[in-house]
């Protein structure tokens, strides 16, 4: 494409003349700057009959915004580069500059399709470093809601991974669940999506009836419908045909990757943190860990399907085992543990949560990490996705159920 | 000049109006009055003298304009079918339950911003989606909608259906070309391979069944299928039929192979880069061809204007010219007998019930009930009446499957589509082929 010089037109950055004037072009390096690593250097060379794709931030199915830099022969992914931060909110330094309590309140919009989670490793961190027992009624309400939270981003996650399979129905059905399960953790912990629900040494509520009678109405019918909602597509050629064999990993590289929760247990590694390091009341209740072997995209979404069911085993359990009892330990207001250090780990919907919390013995934390296991997915989408087509990238991704919040922290 | 100004100061919107149109139809109507009187018979005479000519020009306005309602008809049937398998209400704010919504888009996609990149061929980038929408609107020259209600019936109709209609793919292409975008290129180059790719079982599958036929004129086609629904070629040729069904999904760019437009892969395909009108031109054309395509399935396989049994011949003999003078009686009194009697019933039945809001019964179960027995009448003595109802119940079926797929279905990838185009249906369409004309042959001789 030629283009002619417009003398008297100021030349703006953005315009694209002038990159199509400058020697690179558009087509060329795509960061302005010079190479910074030599992993960069290679990635940003292109070879014959190669171009970049930039997919995101803003495109409509990258999963918030994530932004990958495809090298492309065709349409097959010759490599990639995933750039994070887009959502940067500096989450461990604000937690660090706010006492106790108010921790919850910032890690809930980490992964906010399961805050639930996101707010239970660093109250557990902190019930270590106080030393406080929490009341069993606690612990059960604990469980049952954070294993609604677990099949509400089931659910979601079945919507997305299909629509990013090109099919337009089923995210709508799963969200009906979802819808049903948000609205009864509304009732219980007031919010819809970020519930700031747990505390340290308990929970902000007990039971109440709006809660309860909204969770028996879905109880008997949740199985039906899920299982109405598989069947749109556990059986459907295409879909089954387009997830099996997609971004296959095997054991040993999925543990090399620090891979956990579904991923992991779809390699075949029955790897759980609630059987594996049991924490609450997980001993008591009895349940399964699924497991396949396969490894691939369609493993990964039966998996979790398996994980829906196993969810309603152990809510029904909770609802039939639930304690009477207080909800919250007796805390002073003001939380100052002794100087040391605690780490609590928990099985959320996407893998392991984990936080390792520091105490310098004021109240508000010295250190404070968070593992997130979306940002640990997502560095193996380049192991995944090389050789891949375009229309798989999204699908692997999808398989991976990343959340950008948790991803960029 | 200042009475005539305070005058029209004065007047009211809908008063200037008035005084504004009624002089301007004044003065056009006697214009056209005098037009008429000094030229008719010569026009009437031209007319007479290139009849071909002029019913080709009519019938090519008429396409042209035919393709905005039945767009807005697709596109209503989209949105509210898909919305009511989603679970969800889908539109129902705009006239009754939404079915104008698709209009207001139109609106909406006219007086949008059209913009073009700054590093497009604006040329090519502008000439595209005309591109695409000539190549879907010519190809409904040939479809016959009913007897006698046909753009033109040539004898290779078929033939131009395909040439034409495989233009659109140039359209496409250039879009995807021109933008300046890489989304917009990938999606171009995708709807060349897959459009190419289709084209020939699309054509193959067609070709058993231009042999049982001996013709390409799709007006032939239909009168051969005439009869009983058993005589439609859908059960003399059922591979052909599963076979050009499958390809045409691929032509229009339908779910499951709407890889063009894959909105999760590569944002809008070649469209990412357009707005306003000219986005509006790839949007019909898209529902402009799912109508076209399931016509021609309708055509070819169901015996287009055909009805599945053959009607008893009826004749209604019901002359009003014999009536005379009652006739004007009639038509001043039975609306009004009419509606006060299907008002009775109502006014009578309910004590609570207001006589006006009979009356309002009334003259709508009247309204109902006269359209009812002039259409039952128009069935039965016009032909093309009923052949344009089989016609459009059998077409608006098809759009009704696809609109279904793509409620259901997901997408399938670029190889599993390309594999599936040359390794099955290809090899499938020579079968149907071989057989076809194996069974001529032996059947013949």
């Amino acid at each position: 494409m030629t283009t002619t010089s417009h003398p008297g037109r100021h030349a703006s950055a953005d315009d694209p003349r002038v990159l199509l004037d400058d020697e690179i072009g558009v087509f060329g390096t795509v960061p302005p700057y010079p190479p910074r690593t030599e992993r960069e250097a290679e990635f940003y060379t292109l070879g014959d009959g190669q171009m970049f794709l930039n997919m995101g931030p803003q495109h409509p199915s990258t999963h918030g915004v994530l932004r990958i830099v495809l090298k492309l022969d065709g349409e097959k992914v010759v490599d990639l580069d995933p750039v994070l931060g887009y959502l940067h909110r500096g989450v461990e330094k604000l937690c660090e500059n706010a006492d106790y309590h108010q921790v919850i309140s910032q890690v809930d919009p980490l992964e906010y399709v399961s805050s639930l989670f996101c707010e239970w490793s660093p109250v557990m961190a902190f019930e270590k470093l106080l030393d406080v027992d929490v009341p069993r009624r606690a612990e059960y309400i604990r469980v049952l809601s954070g294993e609604l939270n677990r099949i509400a981003s089931h659910a979601l996650f079945m919507g997305w991974f299909a629509l990013d399979l090109g099919g337009l129905t089923p995210i709508l059905w799963s969200f009906i669940e979802r819808d049903e399960i948000v609205e009864m953790l509304a009732a219980l912990t007031g919010q819809r999506m970020l519930f700031n629900y747990f505390r340290i040494g308990g929970v902000n509520g007990d039971l109440n009836h709006d809660f309860m009678s909204r969770l028996g109405d879905w109880m008997s019918r949740a199985t039906g419908q899920i299982e109405a909602n598989l069947t749109l597509l556990n059986q459907n050629e295409i879909f089954v045909r387009r997830a099996r064999g997609l971004g296959v990993v095997d054991t040993e590289t999925a543990l090399a990757m620090c891979m956990t929760g579904p991923n992991l247990r779809a390699t075949g590694s029955p790897f759980d943190v609630r059987r594996a390091h049991p924490y609450s009341i997980y001993p008591e209740l009895d349940f399964d860990i699924p497991t396949r072997t396969e490894g691939d995209s369609l493993a990964r979404y039966l998996l979790r399907m398996e994980e829906i069911k196993q969810s309603l085993r152990i809510i029904d359990q909770c609802l039939h085992q639930m304690p009477d009892g207080p909800i919250m330990a007796k805390l002073p207001r003001l939380l100052r543990p002794r100087p040391g250090r605690a780490y609590a780990a928990i099985e959320g919907p996407r893998g392991q949560y984990a936080t390792y919390a520091i105490s310098d013995g004021t109240d508000q934390p010295f250190r404070m990490r968070i593992h997130d296991p979306s940002f640990v997915h997502l560095q193996s989408v380049g192991l995944l996705m090389r050789g891949d087509l375009i229309a798989d990238c999204m699908a692997i991704m999808a398989s991976l159920d990343p959340v950008m919040g948790g991803v960029d922290k | 000049m200042t009475a005539v100004s305070r005058a029209w100061g004065r007047l009211t919107l809908p008063g200037r109006i008035v005084f504004t149109l009624v002089p301007l139809l004044a003065v056009l109507g006697a214009g056209l009055v005098a037009l008429i009187v000094l030229f008719g018979g010569t026009a009437a005479d031209l007319i007479l003298a290139n009849l071909g000519f002029v019913r080709f020009l009519a019938a090519a306005t008429i396409i042209l304009v035919i393709t905005i309602p039945i767009a807005f008809l697709n596109i209503y049937l989209e949105m509210k079918v898909i919305a009511l398998m989603n679970l969800r209400v889908g539109p129902d704010r705009v006239g009754p339950w939404g079915s104008l919504l698709s209009v207001v888009h139109g609106l909406k996609v006219l007086i949008k911003e059209d913009f073009t990149p700054t590093a497009a061929d604006p040329i090519v980038f502008t000439w595209a989606p005309v591109v695409t929408y000539a190549a879907a609107v010519m190809t409904l020259l040939v479809l016959p909608f009913a007897p006698g209600l046909y753009g033109q019936d040539f004898n290779i109709g078929l033939l131009y259906f395909f040439a034409v209609g495989g233009m659109g793919v140039v359209g496409l292409l250039m879009g995807g070309w021109s933008s300046f975008n890489k989304y917009s290129l990938l999606g171009g180059l995708r709807s060349a391979a897959q459009i190419v790719s289709y084209e020939i079982p699309l054509t193959l599958s067609v070709v058993g069944l231009l042999i049982l036929a001996g013709t390409m004129s799709l007006n032939q086609i239909v009168q051969q299928q005439s009869g009983w629904f058993t005589d439609w070629f859908v059960f003399r040729q059922p591979l052909g039929f599963v076979i050009f069904f499958i390809a045409a999904t691929a032509e229009a760019n339908r779910t499951p192979f709407d890889l063009t437009e894959a909105d999760s892969e590569i944002v809008a395909g070649f469209a990412t880069e357009y707005s306003g009108m000219r986005f509006g031109f790839f949007f019909f054309a898209e529902y402009v061809n799912v109508f076209i395509l399931s016509a021609l399935a309708a055509v070819l396989f169901l015996g287009g204007w055909n009805a599945p049994f053959p009607f008893p011949a009826l004749s209604i003999p019901l002359y009003p010219g014999s009536l005379g003078i009652p006739l004007l009686f009639l038509i001043a009194l039975v609306p009004i007998i009419g509606t006060l009697a299907l008002a009775a019933p109502f006014y009578l039945a309910r004590s609570s019930m207001r006589w006006w809001v009979a009356l309002i019964i009334g003259f709508v179960l009247f309204n109902v009930v006269a359209g009812g027995l002039t259409f039952a009448w128009a069935y039965v003595s016009f032909d093309w009446v009923a052949g344009l109802v089989w016609f459009m119940a059998k077409t608006f079926g098809f759009v009704f499957v696809f609109v279904w797929m793509r409620g259901t279905l997901p997408r399938v990838r670029i190889d599993q589509l390309m594999g599936f185009a040359w390794k099955w249906l290809l090899p499938a369409a020579l079968l149907n082929l071989f057989v076809t004309a194996a069974a001529v042959v032996i059947v013949g001789s």
